[in-house]
């Protein structure tokens, strides 16, 4: 009974002076919230806004006019670029420095007559240092366009060129040769029309049954990918905060005094205990119900969550109250708390999805017990897997939460003796 | 009795906190343990709380061995550590209201006696306000409060009035008294004037060991009519003894290279003759001359003096 006063008078203590726990909740909610302002319109409106690429034609030619439509002219380009014609280079400049452009492409002065006389004609790119992916996105699809516009322009090579050598004997040319020239247009337009089955190539995407389309698919399955990750960050930084308080409360002669009153130590042990456990749960759930509330995620298969959460409390509260029956004072407890949070937290995938790690590392991180809770979550929110389809990372979770549990007992066991 | 030491043992390392302490306090009665710091107050208060095993001899609080049935000990007994034990963030009543509840008070009763001791301790009317607003004063006080809230039949208060202003200890001196009407009190102090006028009976401990007890009366009365007198300074320390050639007149209680320590039956007479023989072995450069008292006592027996 009286563990349960202990645990209550301490959640009740959070209650009176929350300050410091709302601070550390703010994080998780505060990055999602960037992390919405970044990419919330463009995953509501299901596709990524367009590059914006600047024209500057200062050849005023025909050919020339006809540049930009290599980034618009049709299929998946057409809402990947737009396009914005620049009367100078100043102009380009500005829109640069407003970070409103991601490059520019200069279409120079001779550019169609070097293309007429079959010389070399280039194509001038300059890439908005202030961007890194927009540029280069642009870059390797003017390149692409480029090497596909000189393998068409290489079929008609020949005839172009006889076309040239006629002009610049500044002879008529005559019947046969008129015939000759048609026929290599004819043969190029042949060979090139032999290519049209490219346009009946079409990308069909398969995937296991219940696999997820995409985090970009919907807001929801955006936000239930990442999430968690923060979530699970901020639980236990909060958990590391509460495990301080009790802390202090021994080197301020607290914990003592409740040691003088019926109470033995096991009870005393048990309410702080409790009241870890507890109080991460319910700031979890809290996280959590925020995140449904504002980011709109789906809170799929209750039951699962509220097992994850049970067992990432559990490991936390545990972690934690292991510390500091090993810590001499809040200081070192504080700097093996933050330095612990931090490995977890690169090792389990907190920073970068760990999808995205390399084989050995992926493994690890699965096997972390934030990563695997981390994943659980991510499993039962952005995939909709139910407990049973999540039952291996939940497990990893739990067996993390037990050893942990008994880690702490025997340190915090060790400490009320010594 | 109600709280009984029986030659309560306690080593750390290769300190001897405690060499046998004896001990007992009745009902109604106030007894100080007096000694300098690290005398083996705490070490005592801390095994009657059950937090510290003794190595050997026993405590008991109402008969109820504290060793054995801690718990069950514990229930009996109200304590005032040393430092002001509080949750700076709660009110006065929430912080009354954990320790009432953690010693089984519940509901309406719990309410009734955190109004009674709230009063008491004259703070009924800053009772819904944060502690951290506290002086030191009312903090020592709400302190008291949380440790007789549950009617305890034995009442431990460790130094509580270290660090207060004269005022305020006076007050915590009425307040303890007015608590002692139906309880044990052990009292542990090492001011004098605070044991001279509190305690009923006194106990004065050092390196560990109870070297005398009894009233202040029968106190005084060991302390015996003679002064004490103290030379401070440079001395060759081991000639003088001999040099002295004491007698009944004037008793050595301490010698060292920097103070000499004698009683003697008149200060006024032996004062010339000690500071003739004391200059001719060093050099004196501070005389105190001591009236009879506690102080003289806890000198006489212990060779220091207790801010020491």
């Amino acid at each position: 009974m009286n563990a349960l006063v202990i645990a209550c008078h301490h959640l009740f203590r959070i209650v009176r002076s929350p300050g410091l726990i709302l601070i550390l909740l703010a994080i998780p909610l505060t990055l999602a919230g960037i992390e919405y302002a970044a990419f919330g319109p463009t995953v509501a409106s299901g596709r990524l806004p367009p590059i914006k690429v600047l024209v500057l034609d200062e050849d005023r030619s025909f050919l020339a006019g006809a540049v930009p439509q290599l980034f618009t002219s049709g299929g998946p380009l057409k809402d990947t670029f737009e396009t914005l014609a620049v009367p100078d280079r100043a102009a380009a400049q500005a829109l640069f420095q407003k970070n409103d452009a991601a490059a520019l492409v200069i279409v120079p002065a001779g550019f169609q007559q070097a293309l007429l006389d079959g010389r070399r004609a280039e194509l001038q790119f300059a890439p908005n240092p202030l961007q890194t992916f927009s540029p280069q996105i642009a870059e390797s699809v003017l390149s692409m366009v480029t090497l596909i516009g000189n393998g068409l322009y290489q079929q008609a090579l020949t005839p172009l060129q006889r076309i040239n050598a006629l002009k610049n004997s500044g002879r008529q040319p005559t019947a046969d040769e008129i015939a000759e020239i048609s026929r290599g247009f004819f043969e190029a337009g042949r060979r090139v029309n032999g290519l049209s089955a490219i346009n009946n190539i079409s990308v069909t995407s398969v995937r296991p049954a219940g696999q997820r389309e995409g985090i970009g698919a919907s807001p929801q399955a955006f936000f239930a990918f990442i999430f968690p990750g923060l979530v699970i960050f901020g639980v236990m930084f909060v958990s590391q905060s509460l495990g301080l308080r009790l802390l202090r409360d021994r080197t301020r002669g607290l914990e003592r005094r409740v040691a003088m009153a019926p109470v033995s130590p096991a009870t005393q042990l048990a309410g702080s205990f409790l009241f870890m456990i507890v109080g991460l749960f319910v700031i979890l759930m809290l996280l959590m119900l925020v995140g449904a509330a504002v980011f709109r995620i789906e809170l799929r298969h209750p039951p699962a969550l509220l097992l994850i959460g049970a067992g990432f409390s559990v490991f936390a509260a545990a972690l934690h109250l292991a510390i500091i029956g090993i810590a001499k004072d809040d200081r070192s407890a504080s700097f093996i708390g933050t330095g612990i949070i931090m490995v977890l937290a690169l090792l389990g995938g907190t920073f970068i999805p760990a999808e995205q790690f390399p084989d050995f590392l992926r493994r690890v991180a699965f096997v972390m017990p934030n990563g695997a809770a981390q994943q659980a979550f991510i499993d039962v929110l952005a995939h909709g897997r139910t407990l049973a389809e999540a039952s291996t990372r939940v497990g990893v979770t739990w067996a993390w939460a037990l050893a942990m549990l008994g880690a702490a007992l025997v340190l915090s066991r060790r400490r009320a003796i010594a | 009795m109600l709280i009984e030491a029986r030659n309560l043992r306690k080593r750390f390392g290769d300190v001897e906190a405690l060499a046998g302490v004896s001990f007992h306090v009745k009902s109604g009665e106030i007894y100080g343990l007096l000694g300098p710091n690290g005398a083996g107050k705490s070490t005592t208060i801390n095994i009657l709380c059950g937090l510290v095993q003794p190595d050997g001899g026993e405590a008991r609080l109402n008969g109820i061995d504290v060793v054995r049935n801690a718990v069950d000990a514990r229930r009996l007994l109200g304590v005032v550590p040393q430092e002001v034990a509080l949750y700076s963030e709660l009110s006065a009543r929430d912080n009354l209201a954990f320790f009432g509840r953690l010693y089984g008070l519940r509901g309406a009763d719990l309410r009734a006696r955190i109004g009674v001791v709230l009063e008491q301790v004259s703070l009924a009317d800053r009772a819904k306000e944060p502690i951290e607003r506290f002086s030191g004063g009312m903090l020592r006080r709400l302190n008291i409060a949380a440790g007789i809230l549950h009617r305890p039949k034995a009442v431990l208060l460790d130094e509580p009035t270290v660090g207060l202003d004269p005022q305020t200890r006076a007050s915590i001196l009425d307040l303890i008294r007015s608590i002692a009407t139906d309880a044990a009190i052990l009292y542990t102090t090492h001011y004098l004037d605070e044991a001279e006028r509190l305690c009923d009976r006194i106990g004065i401990i050092d390196h560990g060991a109870l070297l005398v007890e009894g009233t202040l009366a029968e106190l005084r009365t060991a302390a015996g009519e003679r002064e004490i007198v103290a030379l401070r300074g440079t001395f060759k320390s081991d000639a003088i003894p001999a040099a002295l050639g004491l007698g009944a007149e004037i008793q050595l209680l301490k010698s060292g290279p920097d103070e000499l320590l004698f009683t003697v039956t008149s200060a006024e007479r032996s004062l010339s003759g000690l500071l003739a023989t004391a200059g001719s072995f060093g050099e004196v450069r501070e005389v105190a001359v001591k009236q009879p008292s506690l102080e003289n006592l806890f000198i006489k027996l212990t060779g220091r003096e207790l801010r020491d």
